[in-house]
Parts: structure tokens; C-alpha cells; sequence
């Protein structure tokens, strides 16, 4: 067996003539999830994985720096982990999807144990845990600040031994439908050149959106796209309100603005302090002080600096000097590393910190195997939703992108072949859609600009009403300016800029249809008489038929 | 708002027979990474090609040259009149080179049933070289893959990881073998340029030589060596008298004594080039250097470490130590950039070890007087990257001679056993670096090492100097002037 690496040069499209590239199944993204669907899905047919980056560089997985969730120790149980998955996301979460998270994530972790991974382990040779937010047991494995990475390259190793036919930044543009049923995708390569793929089923792997905000923590590749893809085939998006702002993302330097420093910087002991030095969660959350859950220390750090008890800067101090010297260098030598490259020895000085955009709670709707709402489209990761309500623990995202990788990639194996012919129309569409941008005006990258800070701006931690109307206003009017394509290469460029406006605007719209703080959504024009557990409401969902909000206990309330 | 200036290498080849740098003015925000002046230029020229994805470090797309150093654009802080490159790797557009062959070349972990899970003491063992982002950047300036079948750097890393840990099932020492393992000169330039601070001479390829050496693997001309120091205790043969029989005990200085130093000698200057080594001598005692110089001191090992034949380390380590030691010695003095970097990085020595330049600065020298020479000066990698001296040298040839000439910093192919295994591939080098040479056109080379002054001087048509040698040529032609002017 050997590592198939392709990248499509035009001769080589050329070959293959109109007829383009055909697999059984079809994989769009290269993060954690998607390689994970990847391995499982080349069990039952060829696969191709498509990536808008190098496989494995792209994405957020090999960022993620802080953890895996998995119950492994018998001190610690399932319902454990899961009442503190609910508790976490305020109780929006969807429970058949924590349940399978909770009882799979040993397994997965054990596949990645096998295939390689060098987690931390413990003097007794087992796979170390750390204290995560929010939750009641020790159960984030990890190794050292770089779980995402080690995560990511345990299953490059294994893509790179597999069958799967791995397209290198091969961007995928467009969803191929036909009678409401996904056949594969329109992509482009990083030259400009258009490939179609076509796939008896295809998933969405593409990770999350928080690229739409001016300040994130997310890879370049976070933008959002398979929100867009998916919604434009027809699928229906929940909770896309969602948005977890990390308490601890960098103010300093401004060009890498929001970059994250991990919350094991919290879990290794990590104090915040105001200006005034002031050690202030006391004031927001005196029981769970620095290891309260991701919303109640982003607002809390939000409202000291709104209040003018933060840094010159705008943020506040994260502080590890009372730490070893020798924990800091073992634990969190990612974060050491950075800091000094930007003239910051943590050991002896403290981290200036502010709130950054960072995950995407919502997505697509998925069932627990990872089908969505429209036929032969599956999604798994970051792009689906549901699974962490209105707020991610953290450490359950990788957990859940291996969990769900491997259903999605399970499920849409399992899929029935089928002999689609090459869907002209569809194609003729996107060809038009590329020539356009030969005509606009715009420059994306401005575009993309304006986009970002009036979502920070308006969409933020904070929102009301009338500045959700506003930002939705702006959004839309951002959407409707005609891109610009200077160059043959910057077409996927404007495809990822539309993106944006798109799922911008999904997040104003489902913000304000929620009429309640929850989670990381905080509406402060309203009063509401009730907490999490006892809310009105479900899910707000969004599809190009239908939006509204949910009533709890009544899944599937029409519009 | 910092306003800078910088060039970039644009290349299409869809367009362009060779590339050109194209120069811009970009307006940035203080700290600014390269990274984001590329961002900025992009917005100017939409149509300038370069990578990148997590902006923090942590996926390795993003690695491409400033001034000629591969770095990553997202961690290296922008400098007004930077020059930005490519990798030294095939280009498919402006700053964005094939990164797959390389990529696809990283071995993978094989996993069997009824592996064992690795132990906490082999995990720790694996960490070091598990943090590799696939930069490329070590690949990209690999002396050894430009003139050899290796794999490099990157692939010896995962190579050694994987031979680390009990799940993966195969054997990765014939493999790595196959890769080109006795290709690295351990030249240690993949360690300097990797973001992640991965040994991987130390800490991959010269201990997969040494599980090659416990398979019964190592190179018959490496085992030559290890046999005559177990012998003689010195790498090289005696074919003339040495440097140790012709002194020895304590050597005073001529004038006021500036600092006391026990010398360790190293077996090429012992044995092979003991002449260099009394002119060392002789500029020492010039300048106030007081030597305590033991008999018994012997080969330092490195020939053994780098050829992973380490079994006899310790016992060699001990005694080195203890003829200094012995002698009450708490400064250690090497004129071989091998043989101190051995000592500073694969010895723990109770004394501190300085090079002879290091100490030779940090005295003050006496001035020379001006040759009418131009010299071109090589860095020894054991010198510049094994113990961090660039401007010493440069700084004692600049009192000696009418002008320095740099030369590309490459290594010459001496090192890392290959000079004895892989003839080829250190003549090959050599062969490159006498190009290099000659298109300077100075009249001396001059270094720092017995191994690149023996190798250069092989291959080169310029003459190789030493370059305590050169001074000393200085203060003889002061000392003829003046003795003329009396
Ligand atoms: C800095 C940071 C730290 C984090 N730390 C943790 C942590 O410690 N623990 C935890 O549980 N979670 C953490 N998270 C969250 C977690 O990393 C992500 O939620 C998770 O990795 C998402 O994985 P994914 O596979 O769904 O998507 P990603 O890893 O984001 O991958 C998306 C992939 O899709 C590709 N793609 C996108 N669009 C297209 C397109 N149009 N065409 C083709 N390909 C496309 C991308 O190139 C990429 O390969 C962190 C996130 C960040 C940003
Ligand atoms: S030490 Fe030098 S020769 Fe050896 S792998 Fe590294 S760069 Fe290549
Ligand atoms: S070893 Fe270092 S330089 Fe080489 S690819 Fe890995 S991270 Fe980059």
C-alpha cells in the first residue's frame, strides 16, 4: 500500500476529460473528523478525501491544544461525563448525540492509542487526564499542549498508508445535487482549476466558522464553508447562534490578535486578574473561580475590560509564575514557545488575555449517524451541530470528531452505490457563478474585512436586538457587493468570502430568533424568568425552506 | 504603524522561465509577523501565491525563507528590507513549493495486534521528536539529500520515533538505512532552522546508527575506526610524531599570564596535523594564555557517537574528565570545533569548555600585522551550529588579513563519519563547496577545523589555513617589520 498523493494539474483534469473524478464516497475536509471518516469509510469502497489545504495542515485539529474528553478511570462514569456535557451546553444539547459521545469516546481513543498517538501517560503507564472546565472529573487526555496535533498525526500516518485518494487543496465550492439528493461536489484546485467529484455520498467535514469574527482563534481555513455548502444543497442548520467565545485568546501582537491560549493554562493553575489585580472570577463564579465553564469567564473577562478594570490593551492578566518552572516547560511548552517568540517569558511574567471567537456549537443536523437532513450528504466535526447545546466543554471536541468521524465515515460506506451521470446543470450553474467574478468589483479581501469586524461588533458576546438588526443589515449588504477575481486563483478566494457573508448572516438570523440568554448566546435587551434547565426552547433551525425556533420537548414544531 | 519595505520572489511558471523579486511597501501593525506582511502585500497584488493556514505555528504551512534562513512566517517577527524566498524546494508558484514527495516520503506506524502499549519511560523518549509540524524547513537545506539518495532529516526523525515504540511492528533500521541513514554529516543545520527545536542528529539519526550499530549494522570503514581507538585510544594512526609527544605539562605564557586552561588536543591535531597545532601554541603563549596539557587525555568519541558506535562512551568520557580533573582544571580549552562541541554537548564536564577563538576573543587579542590577502572564511558546522561561534573567527581573520569574504554557509561534507562511509556523498560536497570557493576567487580559505581543513584542502585549488595559523603569520610578519625597523 502506499500514500497516494494527488494534486490535480490541469493536464491530469484534462485526461479525465468532463467526466471528472468518481468515488464511492466522498470526503470534504482533512481535519480530524474527516480523516477519521476517511480510514472508516475506505472499509467499504474507495474514498476520496478532498482538502482546501494540505491534508492535515489545515482545520483546527492540529491546533487544538488542550485535550480529548474520555471516561476511563472507574472513579469517573458515563452519565458523569454527559450531566456535565448538559450542564456545559445549558441543556440544548441533543441527547442521543451526547450519549454517543460519551460511550464511544473511550473506544476512539483507544483506535488512536493503537494507531500511535503519544498521549501523556501516567507514572503507572496509563493514559494521563487533566482537569478541564466545567467539569467534575479529571477526564481530558492529552499530550501536552499539543493534543490536537499529536491527535492529527496519528491519523496522517494512517491516511497515508490507506487506499484513500487524498486531493490536495482542492477546495470545494458547491454541493452536487440532483432530486434533492447530494452526488458529490464542484471543487476548484489551488491554481483555479475546476474538478468535479462525484460520490454515491459525501460528508462534510469542514470544520468550523469563527474566521467570520475579527478576532479568532481559528485556522484560516475556519470560515465556515460546509455551513454554506450545506445550506445551499438544502440541509437544515441548528443552532448556528452558537458561537463559544474562549475567555483566553492573545491581545498582543495585533496581526495575531485572538490567537488562544489553551485553558489547561487554567487546569495547571493559571490565575486571572484584573488591572487592579484583582483575582475577579470571586465575583462571577466563586465556586468553579478559573475553571468555570468557556461563556461564564468570556463574560466575565468581556465585563471587566467594559467596565474599565482591564489592560491598556483591553484585556486582562493570565497568570502562571506562582507555577514551577519545570510544570510550565512540560505542560504547556506550545504556550511557553509562543509567548517567548513574542518576547514573553510566562514563567516570570503574566499573559495578556480577551475574549476570542472560537468554536461553533451549531451545524448541520445530524442523526447519531451523522445523516443530515438531505439525502447522501453526511456531515461529522465542527460542521455538524446539536451535540454540545449552547456550549462546548472543552476537550469534547476532538473527542467528537473522532466519535462522529468514524459513524459519518461508517454511515455513508454503508451507503447504497448508485450510477449518477455527471449533473450538467449543476456544473453549468457554478461555471456561470466563476465567470461572474471576472466582472465584479469588490476585493474580497476588504469585503472579508468589513465582514469580520461588524460580526465582532454586532454579533458578538453581547447582543440585543436592534444591533442584530443592524449587523444582519450590514451583512446583507456586504453579500450582495459582486466579488472581484483578480486571478484564476483567487476564484476559491470569492467562493470563501460569499461563504462568510453566508453563514454571518445564519448566525444573525438564529441569534435573534432566540429570544433568551443561553449558553454562550447572551441577549441583554431581555429579561427572562427562567434558567437553562427549564427554557421554553429547543434548537432554532434554518434551512432555505424553513427557520424557527423550537419549543422544548417538541422537536420538530414547524415554522 | 511600522511602514515596511520588502521583496519577495514571484515565479509562474505558467509564465515565467526563472524568478524575480518584486519589491513592495506595506503598512503593518507593530510585532507584525512576516506572515502578515504578506497578508498585507496580497491585498495590493491579489495574485501572489503563499501558504499558510493556523497562523500559530502549529501546522507547518507557512515555512519559506527570510534572507536565506527558512523560518516560519507566522512566528518570525517582519524587518524593514527583508528579502522573502521560497524554500529551497521545488516552487509551484511565488513562495509555494511540492511539499508532497517530501511529505509522503514520513514513514508511518505499523500497528500489529497484541502490541504492547508503550511505557510512560517510552513515551517520554518519544516526545522530542514527535512535536514535527512537517515544515520542511530541515528538508529544505539538507546538505546531505542534495547529493545523496536520503530521505532526510524529517524522515530520520520518524524513523527513530517509531523505532522508539513498541506498537509499530516493523524493523526501521534497515529502512532507515535504505533512506540514507550514513548519508547525515551531522552537520546539525535541520536542528538550527526547525521551529520546533528537534534535535535530530543527536537525538534520531545518531542513535538509529547506534541500534544499527546493535544489529551488527554499522559501516565496516566506521568499525575501522572504532577498533583502532579501542587500540590506541586515538581515531587516526601515527605516521609522524604527535603534538602530544613534542609537549606536554604545563606551557607558560611569554608574558603576563591572562588565563589558565587545561588543552585538550583532539586526535586530527594530535596525529595529523600536529603543526597546526604548535602554531595554536604559539599564538596562545602570545597572547597570556597559560596550558596545562595531561598525556593521558584521548580521543573524545565523537568519531564513535556520530557513527552510533557509543558502547565505550562512557568509559572514554570518564577518562578525559578525570586528566583534567586531575590537574585541577577549571577551564577546558579545544581548538577542534568537533571535538568542543563534543564536549560541550555530549560530555557533562565539572569544568567549562571553550573554543580556542572564543577564548582568543574574550582576552583581546595582540594585533597582527595586515597580510595582503583576501580570505574567505568557512564555518565548521561543529563550530557555527554545534557550539553557536559565527562572529569570533570572523572577527580575529578581520584583524589578520585586507578582507573576509563570506561564503555560502554549507557544510563540506567532512563530518558524520561520512568523509570514511560515504565517500561519495562527502566528496560530492566538497566538490560544491570548492565551487563555491573558486567563484570568490580569494587567494585562502580559512577555518576553524582539522576535518574541514583536511577536506577543503583536498578538494579545493585554494589554498586551506588554519586560523591560528594565519595570525600567527601575522605576528611574524609584525615581528620581521619590526625587528627591520630596529
Ligand atoms: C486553537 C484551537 C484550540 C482548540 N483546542 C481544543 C481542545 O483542546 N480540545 C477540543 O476538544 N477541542 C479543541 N478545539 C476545537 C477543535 O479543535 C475543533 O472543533 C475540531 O478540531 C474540529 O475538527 P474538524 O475535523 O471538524 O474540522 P477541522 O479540523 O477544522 O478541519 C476542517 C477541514 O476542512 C477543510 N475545509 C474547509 N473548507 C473546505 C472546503 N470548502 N473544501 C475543502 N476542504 C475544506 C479544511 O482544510 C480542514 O482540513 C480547539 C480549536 C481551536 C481553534
Ligand atoms: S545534520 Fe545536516 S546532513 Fe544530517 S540530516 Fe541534518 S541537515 Fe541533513
Ligand atoms: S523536524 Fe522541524 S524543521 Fe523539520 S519538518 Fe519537522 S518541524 Fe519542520
Amino acid at each position: 500500500m502506499q500514500f497516494i498523493y494527488v494534486r490535480i494539474e490541469p493536464t491530469l483534469y484534462k485526461m479525465r476529460g468532463d467526466e471528472g473524478l468518481k468515488s464511492h464516497v466522498l470526503i470534504v475536509g482533512s481535519g480530524g473528523a474527516g480523516v477519521r471518516a476517511a480510514l472508516e469509510a475506505a472499509k467499504y469502497g474507495d474514498v476520496i478525501i478532498t482538502s482546501k489545504s494540505i491534508p492535515g495542515k489545515g482545520g483546527c485539529t492540529p491546533m487544538a491544544e488542550g485535550g480529548y474528553n474520555a471516561v476511563l478511570r472507574s472513579q469517573d462514569s458515563c452519565v458523569l461525563h454527559s450531566e456535565d456535557t448538559f450542564r456545559g451546553g445549558a441543556y440544548l444539547n441533543d441527547p442521543a448525540l451526547v450519549e454517543v459521545l460519551v460511550r464511544e469516546s473511550p473506544d476512539r481513543l483507544n483506535d488512536l492509542v493503537r494507531w500511535g498517538a503519544v498521549f501523556d501517560f501516567t507514572e503507572e503507564d496509563t493514559v494521563a487526564q487533566r482537569s478541564f472546565g466545567g467539569q467534575r472529573f479529571p477526564r481530558t487526555c492529552y499530550a501536552g499542549d499539543r493534543t490536537g496535533h499529536e491527535v492529527m498525526m496519528t491519523l496522517l500516518e494512517q491516511l497515508r498508508t490507506s487506499d484513500v485518494q487524498v486531493l490536495s487543496e482542492v477546495t470545494v465550492i458547491s454541493l452536487l445535487a440532483e432530486e434533492n439528493r447530494v452526488t458529490g461536489a464542484y471543487a476548484l484546485t489551488r491554481d483555479g482549476n475546476p474538478v468535479t467529484i462525484r460520490a454515491d455520498s459525501t460528508v462534510l467535514a469542514t470544520g468550523g466558522g469563527s474566521q467570520i469574527y475579527d478576532i479568532s482563534t481559528n485556522s484560516a481555513t475556519g470560515t465556515g464553508d460546509g455551513y454554506a455548502l450545506g445550506y445551499r444543497a438544502g440541509a437544515e442548520l441548528i443552532d448556528m447562534e452558537m458561537v463559544q467565545f474562549h475567555p483566553t485568546g492573545a491581545v498582543y501582537p495585533y496581526d495575531a490578535r485572538g490567537r488562544l491560549i489553551t485553558e489547561a493554562v487554567r487546569g495547571e493553575g493559571g490565575i486571572l486578574t484584573n488591572a487592579r489585580g484583582e483575582r475577579f472570577m470571586e465575583r462571577y463564579d466563586p465556586e468553579r473561580m478559573e475553571l468555570s465553564t468557556r461563556d461564564v469567564v468570556a463574560r466575565a473577562i468581556a465585563t471587566e475590560v467594559l467596565e474599565g478594570r482591564g489592560t491598556a490593551r483591553g484585556g486582562v492578566y493570565l497568570d502562571v509564575t506562582h507555577l514551577p518552572a519545570r510544570q510550565i516547560e512540560e505542560k504547556l511548552p506550545v504556550m511557553l514557545e509562543q509567548f517567548l517568540r513574542f518576547g514573553v517569558d510566562i514563567r516570570s511574567e503574566p499573559m495578556e488575555v480577551a475574549p476570542t471567537a472560537h468554536h461553533f456549537m451549531g451545524g448541520l443536523r445530524i442523526t447519531p449517524d451523522c445523516t443530515t437532513t438531505v439525502p447522501g450528504l453526511f456531515a461529522c466535526g465542527e460542521a455538524a451541530g446539536g451535540l454540545h447545546g449552547a456550549n462546548r466543554l472543552g476537550g469534547n471536541a476532538l473527542a467528537e470528531t473522532q466519535v462522529f468521524g468514524k459513524r459519518a465515515g461508517e454511515s455513508a460506506g454503508k451507503s447504497r452505490k448508485r450510477t449518477d451521470s455527471l449533473p450538467r446543470k449543476a456544473i453549468a450553474v457554478q461555471e456561470e457563478r466563476l465567470s461572474a467574478y471576472r466582472s465584479g468589483i469588490e476585493n474580497p479581501v476588504k469585503i472579508r474585512r468589513d465582514l469580520r469586524l461588524a460580526m465582532w461588533e454586532g454579533a458578538g458576546i453581547f447582543r440585543t436586538a436592534p444591533e442584530l438588526e443592524t449587523t444582519l443589515e450590514k451583512v446583507d449588504a456586504l453579500a450582495a457587493r459582486p466579488l472581484k477575481a483578480y486571478a484564476v486563483s483567487t476564484l476559491a478566494e470569492c467562493c470563501t468570502v460569499e461563504n462568510m457573508c453566508l453563514v454571518a448572516s445564519l448566525v444573525v438570523r438564529s441569534a435573534l430568533l432566540r429570544t433568551e440568554s443561553r449558553g454562550a448566546h447572551v441577549r441583554t435587551d431581555i429579561k427572562q424568568p427562567w434558567d437553562a434547565a427549564t427554557s421554553p426552547f429547543g434548537h432554532t433551525y434554518m434551512s432555505v425552506k424553513r427557520a424557527g425556533i423550537e419549543r422544548s420537548g417538541c422537536a420538530d414544531a414547524a415554522d | 504603524m511600522p511602514q515596511i519595505k520588502v521583496k519577495i520572489y514571484r515565479f509562474d511558471p505558467s509564465k515565467d522561465t526563472e524568478g524575480t523579486l518584486r519589491e513592495y511597501t506595506v503598512d503593518v501593525a507593530d510585532g507584525a509577523r512576516v506572515l502578515h506582511v504578506l497578508h498585507a502585500v496580497h491585498e495590493q497584488d491579489p495574485d501572489l501565491a503563499y501558504r499558510y493556514c493556523c497562523g500559530t505555528g502549529q501546522c507547518g504551512s507557512c515555512a519559506l525563507q527570510v534572507n536565506g534562513v527558512p523560518v516560519l512566517a507566522c512566528f518570525h517577527e517582519a524587518t524593514d528590507g527583508m528579502v522573502l524566498r521560497p524554500l529551497n524546494l521545488p516552487v509551484q508558484k511565488d513562495l509555494v513549493v511540492d511539499m508532497g514527495p517530501a511529505l509522503a516520503s514520513i514513514a508511518s506506524l505499523v500497528p500489529g495486534p497484541g502490541r504492547d502499549l508503550p511505557r510512560k519511560r517510552e513515551i517520554d523518549a518519544i516526545k522530542p521528536l514527535r512535536s514535527c509540524i512537517e515544515c520542511l524547513a530541515c528538508v529544505s537545506i539538507c546538505p546531505a539529500m542534495e547529493v545523496a539518495e536520503f530521505t532526510g532529516p524529517t524522515a530520520m526523525r520518524q524513523e527513530m520515533r517509531l523505532a522508539l515504540d513498541p506498537r509499530d511492528t516493523r524493523d526501521r533500521i534497515p529502512q532507515a538505512i535504505q533512506e540514507g541513514l550514513f548519508t547525515c554529516t551531522t552537520c546539525q543545520y535541520c536542528w538550527k532552522v526547525c521551529p520546533k527545536d528537534i534535535q535530530i542528529p543527536g537525538k534520531a539519526i545518531e542513535k538509529l546508527r547506534a541500534i544499527a550499530n546493535r544489529q551488527g549494522l554499522t559501516l565496516p570503514r566506521h568499525q575501522e575506526i572504532a577498533q583502532i581507538i579501542r587500540e590506541t585510544g586515538r581515531s587516526v594512526p601515527r605516521t609522524q610524531p604527535t603534538f602530544l609527544e613534542q609537549v606536554g605539562g604545563t606551557i607558560e605564557p611569554y608574558g603576563e599570564v591572562k588565563a589558565t586552561v587545561g588543552f585538550f588536543v583532539g586526535c586530527m591535531y594530535n596525529l595529523r596535523l600536529p603543526r597546526t597545532a604548535l602554531d595554536a601554541l604559539e599564538v596562545l603563549r602570545r597572547n597570556g594564555v597559560r596550558l596545562i596539557i595531561p598525556p593521558e587525555q584521548i580521543c573524545c568519541g565523537s568519531p564513535l557517537i556520530r557513527t552510533g558506535q557509543v558502547a565505550a562512551i562512557p568509559e572514554i568520557q570518564e577518562k578525559n574528565i578525570r586528566a583534567f580533573v586531575s590537574r585541577g582544571v577549571d577551564t577546558v580549552l579545544t581548538m577542534c570545533a568537533g571535538c568542543g562541541s563534543t564536549l560541550k554537548n555530549d560530555y557533562r564536564t565539572p569544568f567549562r569548555v571553550v573554543d580556542i577563538n572564543e577564548l582568543l576573543c574574550s582576552i583581546g587579542i595582540e594585533m597582527p600585522d595586515i597580510l595582503p590577502v583576501r580570505a574567505a572564511y568557512h564555518d565548521p558546522c561543529h563550530l557555527l551550529r554545534g557550539q553557536g561561534i559565527r562572529d569570533q573567527p570572523r572577527q580575529i581573520l578581520g584583524t589578520v588579513v585586507n578582507e573576509v569574504v563570506e561564503l555560502p554557509v554549507k557544510c563540506c561534507g567532512a563530518g558524520g563519519g561520512t568523509r570514511s562511509g560515504m565517500p561519495q556523498v562527502s566528496h560530492a560536497l566538497a566538490g560544491k563547496k570548492a565551487e563555491e570557493i573558486s567563484k570568490t576567487g580569494v587567494d585562502v580559505v580559512v577555518t576553524s577545523c582539522p576535518f574541514c581543513e583536511f577536506h577543503i584542502r583536498e578538494h579545493s585549488d585554494r589554498p586551506v589555513q588554519n586560523i591560528t595559523s594565519i595570525l600567527l603569520e601575522g605576528y611574524r610578519a609584525k615581528d620581521a617589520r619590526c625587528s627591520k625597523e630596529n
